[in-house]
């Protein structure tokens, strides 16, 4: 380095420093040159090295573990509501709190903070979290948030928590087996939960994030977009469903039956406004999620309908021509012998109209008009209406029930199919064949569904034949019928009482199941009310006593709830015992035998 | 001016131009970034609240419920509908008075 000269000629302090007077080798400052100059092409082939070389991948990953994440989005259950919008089944957050037996870290004060905000007894805690054989164990599932957040204070090493959902219904027993359940991963497992279950859980989505020093997402990217699951609204009505179970409830209780079951149909539509059946559960408590309870009757449980069939033949025989409303049949002596056997009335009723069988529900009498009739039309209007088929209604194990083919039929089986023995029905199969008499002969699916428009109506019989029909339901509602115990106040209902023994191992037993299928208001039918009361143990147990006030009650208050007016004179409600309540049945009857049919020996 | 010394003010120009472009795309980034964190807080919020909303439409479930409303209005000494207290006014044309009853 050459000794810088002074222009100006000034001398300072620094042009008299003997440092700068000395020459320094001109190789040490290109040493010094070549030295930077190498350290700059390693670095830049490090660069190119961890840019576009072999170890990338490595770095990739090493960036990616600090900066990256992958995201599950969970995606909503859709709610059910019912028709009116009312919500019967929702989600709502929750959390799951987990643990790695091997990572915890917890004294026995912390372990017991920890039970005591869970809920869960100490010891059981101790005994999971010892388990160190086990990577991962859950502590508690569906906690709420707020307790979630408090064992998240806590700190403790190895204790996790996760989202979820849970799953709620505010009505309780009420929709109970209607709706079903969800499963701890809010899976449908039953009921509409179930059926519906495409429909309400939604999908959950993917996704990776870039997060960055503070924790938060700056970037993202989609693997798969979350779809929320969609509401199912029903055709149930809040109210009518309530009314239903509430009155079903009371009358097991009071008659000690072992259950039952009601159907409410809308005639417009074939929508399902109510569905119960009792006994029930509540949904929020699992241990009470067992038998009988879980099972909604209505849809899954066949019986042998007994007198509530009767309508359908002799329909069948008002359509064929065979009979006419006033046509007259001597039913006495009260019994009649088909093929080595005897069908009995319980008492002699002497001539009858057609219209007079149809209230007083003579056996004998319509065995007389089914055997006018060819087997193939009275099967033909059983198959119609839809008995040996399970209805579509939109919900799991609804079953077909059992109706065997026309050419198997002897002349006794056609005379006790028609009056409701040898066929097997479930309750709402049977509340839908109803339609046919209360939708001027045709009839339409049942549906849960709440459907903007019905679907098809499929004409059965011709409208003057169900309008035939329901002036004889009618009467049967009143005091010369079997069912005075069913009308209701200011408003005329028609229906038929049912009252069949039940099969206990292949024969007749002296338990029974109640029952009453109606409509209401009678002279323009809204609903159709199916009751179902299975082996009433009181002292009454005939449809017209037992199931019979609970149409009324029901029907009273459904049309109530639809804003149905008045339509007559409010009744005075007989105090007087149902007509069919004093018949007396045979006790010595053969277990074997048909009900209303007796061997002769 | 000379087209040397065009040259280097261009370069100079572009050499400007393109610090402003790399400050103003770090600033952009940036600003996305504290943007999107936003969203995240805000789409967060909006998920809570509709659990709030669900959770509020299921205690409106509870709290109308018949059982629940019934018990309330018997409690205030009502009771259900029955035909010996329920009068039935016919309709009358709308501007007309409804008939006095007897």
């Amino acid at each position: 380095m050459r000794r810088a000269s002074g222009g100006s000629g000034a001398s300072g302090p620094s042009t008299n420093n003997p440092l700068l007077a000395v020459r320094l080798p001109a190789w040490r400052s290109r040493l010094l040159l070549f030295g930077l100059f190498c350290g700059f092409v390693s670095l830049a082939a490090r660069a190119f090295y961890l840019q576009g070389g072999v170890s990338t991948q490595f770095l990739q990953r090493q960036g990616e573990a600090r900066y990256a994440r992958t995201l599950n989005v969970a995606a909503n259950r859709g709610a059910i509501t019912d028709r009116n919008g009312v919500v019967l089944a929702s989600s709502v957050p929750a959390r799951g709190v987990w643990a790695i037996p091997e990572e915890v870290d917890a004294g026995k004060r912390a372990v017991a903070q920890l039970a005591q905000v869970l809920e869960v007894p100490a010891a059981e805690l101790q005994q999971r979290l010892a388990g160190q054989d086990r990577s991962f164990v859950y502590l508690k599932r569906q906690v709420e948030p707020q307790i979630a957040q408090r064992v998240e204070s806590f700190n403790i090493a190895g204790i996790h928590t996760s989202r979820e959902f849970r799953r709620l219904y505010p009505e309780g027993a009420i929709t109970a087996q209607l709706l079903g359940f969800t499963d701890v991963e809010d899976r449908g497992q039953d009921g509409i939960e179930l059926a519906f279950e495409h429909t309400l859980a939604g999908r959950p989505g993917l996704r990776h994030v870039i997060k960055d020093r503070l924790g938060r997402a700056v970037e993202d990217d989609w693997v798969r977009e979350p779809i929320e699951g969609r509401d199912v609204r029903l055709s149930i009505d809040d109210r009518i469903q309530y009314i239903a179970y509430a009155s079903l409830r009371s009358a097991v209780e009071a008659s000690q039956a072992h259950g039952g079951s009601i159907v409410v149909l809308d005639v417009a539509s074939g929508g399902i406004l109510a569905l119960t059946s009792w006994p029930s559960f509540d949904p929020a408590r699992r241990d009470q999620m067992q038998g009988q309870a879980l099972r909604d009757r209505a849809v899954t449980d066949t019986f042998e309908p007994g007198s509530t069939m009767k309508p359908f033949s002799i329909a069948t025989a008002l359509e064929n021509g065979v009979v006419a409303p006033q046509s007259t049949f001597d039913t006495d002596p009260g019994w009649m012998r088909i093929g080595g056997r005897t069908i009995s009335d319980t008492s002699s009723h002497g001539v009858l109209t057609v219209e007079q069988i149809v209230a007083k529900s003579s056996n004998v009498g319509t065995a007389k008009i089914a055997l006018r009739l060819p087997a193939q039309a009275l099967w033909d209007t059983l198959t119609a209406v839809g008995f040996g088929q399970a209805p579509r209604a939109g919900l799991p194990g609804a079953v077909a029930g059992r109706l065997r083919p026309p050419g198997e039929w002897r002349p006794i089986e056609q005379a006790t199919i028609a009056y409701g023995y040898g066929v097997s029905v479930s309750l709402l199969q049977l509340a839908r064949a109803y339609l046919v008499f209360a939708r001027d002969g045709d009839i339409v699916p049942v549906s849960v569904m709440d459907v903007d428009s019905p679907a098809a109506a499929v004409q059965v019989l011709r409208p003057q034949t169900a309008q035939a029909m329901r002036r004889m339901l009618e009467l049967a509602c009143t005091d010369e019928g079997t069912a005075p115990a069913a009308r209701v106040p200011g408003y005329s209902v028609a229906g038929k009482t049912g009252t069949a023994r039940k099969l206990h191992d292949g024969r007749y037993s002296d338990s029974y199941v109640a029952s009453f299928v109606g409509l209401a208001p009678a002279s323009s039918p809204r609903v159709v009310i199916a009751v179902m009361i299975d082996e009433p143990h009181g002292a009454r147990y005939f449809g017209g006593d037992v199931a019979a006030p609970v149409f009324s009650r029901v029907a009273a208050g459904t049309l109530r709830a639809l804003q149905v007016p008045p339509q007559e004179p409010a009744y005075a409600l007989a105090e007087s015992d149902a007509a069919d309540s004093a018949r007396s049945v045979d006790s010595a009857r053969s277990a074997r035998s048909v009900p209303g049919v007796r061997s002769v020996q | 001016m000379t087209d040397s010394n065009r040259s280097r003010l261009i370069v100079a120009l572009l050499a400007v131009c393109l610090m402003a472009s790399a400050l103003a795309l770090i600033t952009a980034q940036h600003r996305a970034r504290d943007l999107f964190a936003d969203l995240e807080v805000a789409q967060q919020l909006g998920r809570q609240r509709e659990a709030e909303g669900n959770r509020l439409r299921i205690e409106l479930g509870r709290a109308s419920q018949p059982a629940v409303i019934e018990a309330a209005a018997r409690a205030i000494g009502m009771r259900p509908i029955d035909p010996d207290h329920t009068t039935l006014l016919p309709p009358t044309p709308r501007g007309e008075q409804p008939a006095e009853q007897p």
